[in-house]
């Protein structure tokens, strides 16, 4: 090697190191925020239409607003932000919520509950400050149902009329279409988007059925399922003429297809086919969103709703800015220098895996309202680390305290650490397809086996209830049913009753599955040694990481797995019809026609009591087959300052920062 | 001249002479390379302390059942959580099966065990009278009752049949007595001490059986690769650097997700391979990369040795050579390398632990605790205990491990021959 | 100055083969992981289901997938990240990779300087009380964990002694104990690799012929012996470097440092299929770099190696 080469080393290595040293510090000129908290993860994303989770809610509750907003009752604030009047806790510490309203000023609700008309504020504004439509609000929900857009969370705006046909492109012959052309200004952009051509769907020319081969795999078939869909050729009644439009590529010889006509309609084939990029049912005729003026935005649902106005404080529902996304496209219109939002905070940057600070937005109607003027949001991931930081001082409220030392922080002076019970259920999910759990005696065994005070005083610590039922306390006007307490020696007569009790081999092992996490591990250890105590039925622990967990569930392939279920929203309603027969997230292998049939009444009853009165009955019927074990439920885990006033405690959790004021 | 006419015409006497010393150097035999190395070992008291501890550990892991501990798994709640070490006070002294929520026989196992034998007798000589469906009755009563009442399972889950053996022989010795908890107790209300001990032999398993499969595939794999030289050697070692940059801690959580599919996991149960077994083999499928080079190296400067061209000239294999010759004239260096090969691959293990794809509960191992042991640490409340005896048991076996490793490094040089 | 191309040139070869292999593994091996992206606690609906999928080409047969994200990884785009929309996997690896590099840059000097001063010095005095304390401290750092490590630094240096910041990232202060915690392990194995290295080199003639010269201690050391010890060390400095890297991720997570350390496990937790990917070929790549560094550097430490002969 050259020896100047080798005199430089020395040097470049020097360089390499200062520059090293100048990029690690440039991170530190950054003044420090009013209020910093942990958030538990990274966000995802700042997309309403794209985001899911915890950790997203709570800041896209600041960065936008919907119709309307979560609230505690009876908290009052004059217009510079004075509070006038607080409201109490109730006997756990927590705080009744109510919606009240957002960007939306008031509503009215049809007599029936299915149409509500909202009123949009005069003073609602973009953060650009342009100003706010109802036609805002048509547009964004017409993108989160749009199937190109994907939406995870679109199926929360299903419960408008028609919606989900919208989502999953489904038409019908007679009906209005929307047929969007590939002539779209950016490719790979939704919006703006290319010609859009409405009209009657006619006809659909689809080519011979695909025949598959005996040895073709389930995905062959998929796809070639897909493609002949693809090659479909659909017949519109355009300004009284039948233009064809196809989304596939090669439509030769469609003139050959069998066609399905609408009943009565001219039968003459057009002769060239336009080609288009999406066949969708027409929006403004199937979905149950108008606005008829600037200010008035008009929702007609499917069924009576009465959780409505809460699922509009959710962020699937809130508005986003279409010249924004049009003139940025996406995801380009998230970065901090491009988005426009409409909630009480603006987002200034980004750092990923690091924080995400925002800034009072001066524009917001409320601003005058919102004491925090920065707030720094962080998104690391480990709890321990959150906690230390709290207890140096760097952060004013973390969500998640770790439990290894729950006893230690309730016991705190400060009295920062009071956990109140939340709307989550931690439960057990049984396989009923397998054996023992197949048995029903068995169940219940399991059930009375397990001392879930024992569990909620000694392992998770922080004042669980143990639970009896699926639905947890809470909720207003609702009861649960409740399943048997703990009895060890009942336990040992009911499994005497099951087909198994004097089997060779004894009773076959169950597996308890969790996901990697110290808090279920030792769960799952305690009700091992009280299932092996009292019963003598064997349980292996199985852990995996969090996607293998959730795929062995999804498959089916557990015999017990731990749970949990968050609410989207403060009804019973959430928690009882995901256990339909093959409902998506039943993955029980349970079903049963009486439980099936009080859910739909429920969804069918107009009346409010009487439609609790069903849930109960059919929450009842669980408990009783007990396809899932009730083991506790929930408390919130967040400590927060002291200095923190305007934090209500209360059973979703939710702490928007524009309720907060920090008090020295 | 005189030598050279001596030599071809030996008389009587001279041959004597010859056999005679001859005799005498049979007799006094010159020292193996081992037999030097390990007389020079004993002098270097460092590595012999080692050496005996690491024995003294391997012993009290392998024969933890018989000794006179708590269970290690045993939970209980109410009156034992978070015990600091001591021996005082009645909370200390636990007897076997006297936790009231087992429910045994006057609150002890020996009794219980002893009611569980005779209920198990009275039964099997019932069945023996009874025939037809009375008996297929009675058989599914006793299959149930040895499956789900057995006492020991309730203290030790499922225990191997060795173990099983081992505990009741313990049982037989110690009766319900135990040592009191002198390391504390964990957040579960387990004994920190029976803990330790039960772990050691999941973590030397693992370090001594990774170890090995690492030393079976690099030593051979080495000695090949640097025996027959030229491009297979550059191929081969070619290959290894390719592994050497491949991000092992990625692929490890891919292959033991793919492992413990059920699917996988049922096939796996039918051979009789458990996911410990696959952990163990994996890990030393990792580590062997290092070893080949050393070994790769070692070779390579050994092949151009008088020995090896006189083992050509007499006509051996190459296998021959290579196995027979090379290999054992290599493991000085391969010994040595065991020793640091062997901490890193608990140190490993303890990561995986770190990121919940180690040891799976309720099996314990050093890792298992330490990591246990460090999300005890808090600035609020230190649970010393957690973390000090199951990471002083590591760190002594790793000092150890290294120690002997210094030792053995010297005493197998050959320049320190005469020091 | 050829011979340096040259040299370059055949590795460069080398290594975008290593970078397939690994490429190609990784690929596949994360795609038989049961499990996908879109798995949550709510299962889909169906309907919705198929429509994410199709936006990340997820229901194309494995080859297609595997063919088209290869060509686009071949023109240095990863593509977006499934789980983290608002970014390009490029975007995340370039905000990741400076910290995590100058991180592991800063744990790999505290390793080499104390390293090699206790091992100099360990060497020097050999079986004093020094020696063995420093040996013993060495082999305490490579056998301790380095999250245990991390947690008790915390605990004494953060709330003990209330000397550092608990965690994050920005200034000096917040960089000590990272760096510490990452670097002690390789320190330890360093400082016993130049003791080692030292006692051989001190045996040697030419040593003895510069004490017979009358030199200094120091001066010997220092200008003579310590080039030859470090020939170990420096070959090790390259698995040191990916021992590093993935060390980064335990503590990364501790001192909650924005780095890329913590997207390797997770994206891979999380089937975030092009993420993962671009993290193992920059990891990858990145080990590659440092060999062809050690490389050199023999090259610099002693005169006589050739590179063309590596």
């Amino acid at each position: 090697m050259h020896p100047t080469l080798r005199n430089a080393f020395p040097y470049v290595a020097l360089v390499v190191l200062m520059s090293a040293l100048v990029w690690a510090v440039s991170f530190g000129t950054l003044p420090p925020a009013d209020f910093s908290f942990h958030n538990g993860d990274e966000i995802k994303t700042v997309d309403p239409s794209k985001a899911t989770g915890q950790p997203e809610h709570r800041v896209m509750t600041s960065l936008f607003e919907g119709l309307y907003r979560e609230w505690p009752l009876g908290y009052e604030l004059d217009e510079e932000g004075n509070v006038l009047n607080a409201p109490e806790p109730d006997e756990n510490g927590n705080y009744p919520l109510d919606a009240a309203p957002g960007v939306a000023e008031s509503v009215d609700i049809s007599e029936d509950g299915r149409v509500y008309t909202f009123h949009i504020r005069e003073a609602a504004k973009w953060s650009d400050g342009s100003k706010f439509t109802a036609d805002d609000f048509v547009w964004s929900w017409r993108r989160t149902l749009h199937p190109e857009t994907a939406s995870q969370y679109a199926y929360q705006l299903w419960y408008l009329k028609g919606a989900k046909k919208y989502t999953t492109s489904t038409v019908t012959l007679g009906g209005l279409i929307e047929v969007e052309l590939s002539d779209r200004l950016r490719v790979g952009q939704l919006f703006p988007r290319g010609t859009i051509r409405r009209g009657k769907l006619l006809g659909i020319a689809r080519p011979p059925e695909p025949q598959h081969a005996p040895d073709a795999s389930d995905e062959d078939k998929a796809e070639a399922e897909s493609e002949w869909q693809e090659r479909s050729v659909y017949l519109v009644e355009e300004n009284s003429k039948v233009v064809a439009f196809s989304k596939g590529e090669s439509t030769s010889g469609w003139s050959n297809f069998k066609v399905d006509w609408l009943a009565g309609s001219a039968r003459d084939l057009p002769s060239e086919v336009v080609n288009c990029l999406h066949v969708l049912p027409d929006f403004e005729a199937t979905v149950g969103v108008k606005a008829p003026d600037d200010k008035t935005l008009v929702v007609t649902l499917q069924n009576r709703t009465p959780f409505f106005l809460h699922l509009t404080t959710f962020y699937p529902l809130f508005p986003m800015n279409r010249k924004c996304i049009e003139t940025h496209g996406t995801p380009a219109w998230t970065k901090p220098e491009n988005i426009v939002s409409n909630g009480t905070y603006n987002l200034e940057f980004r750092r990923f895996r690091d924080r995400l600070r925002l800034v009072k937005n001066p524009l917001h109607w409320s601003h005058k309202q919102v004491k925090l003027e920065t707030v720094d949001v962080f998104g690391f991931k480990s709890e321990t680390t959150a906690l230390n930081m709290y207890l140096t001082g760097q952060l004013d409220w973390i969500t998640d305290a770790p439990s290894t030392v729950i006893p230690q922080l309730m016991a705190r002076k400060e009295r920062d650490y009071v956990p109140t019970p939340l709307l989550i259920i931690y439960f057990y999910r049984i396989n009923v397809t397998r054996a023992p759990c197949d048995d029903i005696h068995v169940r219940r065994a399991l059930n009375m086996a397990i001392d879930k005070q024992l569990i909620c005083d000694k392992v998770t610590q922080a004042g669980q209830q143990p639970a009896r039922s699926l639905v947890p306390p809470g909720l207003p006007g609702y009861r649960s049913p409740l399943c048997e307490p703990f009895d060890p020696v009942a336990a040992r007569e009911e499994l005497k009753k099951s087909k198994y009790a004097n089997l060779p081999g004894g009773i076959p092992k169950v597996e308890i599955l969790y996901n990697t996490n110290e808090n279920h591990r030792a769960i799952a250890e305690v009700i091992q040694q009280q299932w092996k105590n009292n019963l003598g039925i064997d349980a292996e622990l199985k852990n995996s990481e969090w996607t293998t967990y959730l795929s062995s569930i999804h498959s089916q392939e557990y015999s017990i797995a731990r749970a949990g279920w968050v609410p989207d929203y403060p009804d019973a309603n959430t928690f009882i019809d995901m256990w339909v027969t093959g409902g998506e997230n039943n993955e029980t292998g349970w079903g049963n026609p009486d439980y099936d049939a009080f859910v739909k009444k429920a969804a069918e009853e107009p009346g409010l009591d009487r439609r609790l009165r069903w849930m109960e009955q059919a929450e009842e019927i669980l408990m009783a087959e007990l396809p899932i074990i009730p083991i506790y439920y929930y408390v919130s885990k967040g400590m927060v300052s002291p200095r923190v006033k305007g934090f209500f405690p209360n059973v979703q959790d939710q702490h928007p920062l524009y309720w907060m004021r920090i008090e020295d | 001249m005189v030598e050279s006419q001596d030599a071809k015409q030996p008389d009587a006497s001279e041959l004597e002479r010859y056999a005679a010393l001859l005799d005498e150097a049979r007799r006094i035999k010159g020292t193996s390379l081992w037999q030097d190395a390990w007389r020079r070992l004993k002098r270097n008291r460092l590595a012999m302390i080692s050496l005996w501890c690491l024995v003294a550990v391997a012993m009290l892991a392998a024969f933890a059942p018989l000794l006179p501990l708590q269970s290690p798994l045993d939970k209980d709640l109410k009156d034992r959580k978070n015990l600091a070490p001591g021996f005082r006070g009645q909370r200390y002294w636990v007897k076997l099966g006297e936790r009231s929520d087992l429910r045994f026989a006057s609150d002890s196992l020996t009794a219980e065990l002893a009611k569980f034998d005779d209920e198990v007798a009275e039964l099997k000589t019932k069945v023996r009278a009874a025939s037809g469906t009375d008996r297929e009755q009675l058989l599914g009563e006793l299959d149930g009752k040895i499956h789900n009442s057995d006492p020991l399972e309730k203290l030790w889950h499922n225990p191997g049949s060795i173990v099983r053996q081992l505990l009741r022989l313990r049982i037989m010795l110690f009766g319900d007595w135990c040592l009191p908890s002198l390391f504390g107790t964990d957040d579960l209300g387990r004994d920190v001490l029976s803990r330790v001990f039960w772990g050691a032999r999941v973590s030397l398993i693992v370090g001594i059986v990774a170890t090995l499969v690492s030393l079976l595939i690099g030593v051979t794999y080495g000695a090949v690769s640097g025996y027959l030289g030229g491009w297979i050697d550059s191929v081969m070692m070619r290959i290894v650097d390719i592994l050497y940059s491949i991000p092992f801690i990625f692929i490890v959580i891919f292959i033991i997700t793919i492992l413990s599919a059920e699917e996988t996991k049922a096939k796996m149960d039918a051979l009789g391979i458990n996911q410990l077994t696959v952990f163990y083999v994996l890990i030393g499928a990792i580590y062997w990369l290092t070893m080949a080079r050393v070994v790769r190296g070692q070779v390579i400067s050994l092949k151009t040795e008088l020995f090896i061209d006189a083992a050509h000239v007499v006509g051996a294999s190459r296998a021959r050579i290579v196995f027979q010759h090379l290999i054992p004239n290599v493991m000085s260096v391969v010994i040595v390398y065991l020793t640091l090969t062997i901490p890193a691959v608990m140190r490993f293990e303890a990561f995986l632990s770190f990121l919940g794809v180690g040891v799976q509960a309720p099996d314990v191992s050093w890792g298992l605790l330490v990591d246990e042991g460090v999300k005890a640490v808090t600035p609020i409340k230190i649970y010393w205990w957690l973390i000090a005896f199951s990471g002083g048991a590591l760190a002594a076996t790793l000092f150890s491990l290294n120690f002997l490793g210094d030792g053995l490094r010297d005493a197998l040089d050959p320049r320190m021959k005469n020091r | 100055m050829g011979e340096s191309l040259q040299f370059l040139f055949r590795r460069a070869g080398w290594y975008l083969a290593t970078m397939w292999v690994v490429y190609t593994v990784s690929f596949f091996l994360m795609h038989a992981v049961p499990g996908g992206p879109f798995d949550a606690e709510r299962n889909l609906p169906p309907e919705v289901r198929k429509n994410v999928e199709a936006q990340f080409n997820l229901n194309d047969p494995l080859p297609v997938q595997y063919f088209d994200h290869l060509t686009r990884a071949l023109r240095g785009d990863f593509g977006a990240s499934i789980k983290i929309p608002d970014f390009t996997v490029n975007e995340i690896i370039g905000q990741g990779f400076p910290i995590s590099a100058s991180l592991g840059l800063f744990a790999m000097v505290f390793a080499v300087c104390l390293g090699t001063t206790a091992g100099v010095v360990s060497a020097i005095r050999r079986e004093s009380f020094v020696d063995f304390s420093f040996m013993v401290a060495a082999t305490l750092g490579i056998a301790v964990p380095n999250f245990v490590l991390a947690s008790l630094a915390i605990i004494l240096f953060v709330f003990q002694i209330q000397l550092l910041p608990a965690a994050g990232w920005g200034s000096l202060k917040q960089i000590i104990l990272p760096a510490i915690c990452l670097g002690a392990p390789y320190a330890g194995y360093i400082s016993r690799l130049t003791r080692t290295g030292m006692l051989e080199v001190l045996g040697r003639d030419y040593i003895r012929t510069a004490f017979a010269k009358g030199l200094s201690e120091r001066r010997v050391v220092v200008r003579h012996a310590l080039r030859g010890a470090l020939v170990p060390v420096v070959s090790y400095l390259g698995p040191a470097v990916a021992g590093v890297m993935t060390g980064s991720l335990v503590v990364e997570k501790i001192f909650a440092l924005p780095g890329m350390g913590s997207h390797f496990i997770e994206a891979a937790f999380q089937r975030d299929y092009p993420l993962a990917l671009g993290v193992v070929v920059v990891y990858t790549a990145l080990v590659l770099l440092m060999n062809t560094m050690v490389d050199f550097s023999y090259a610099i430490l002693d005169p006589r190696v050739k590179l063309g002969e590596l």
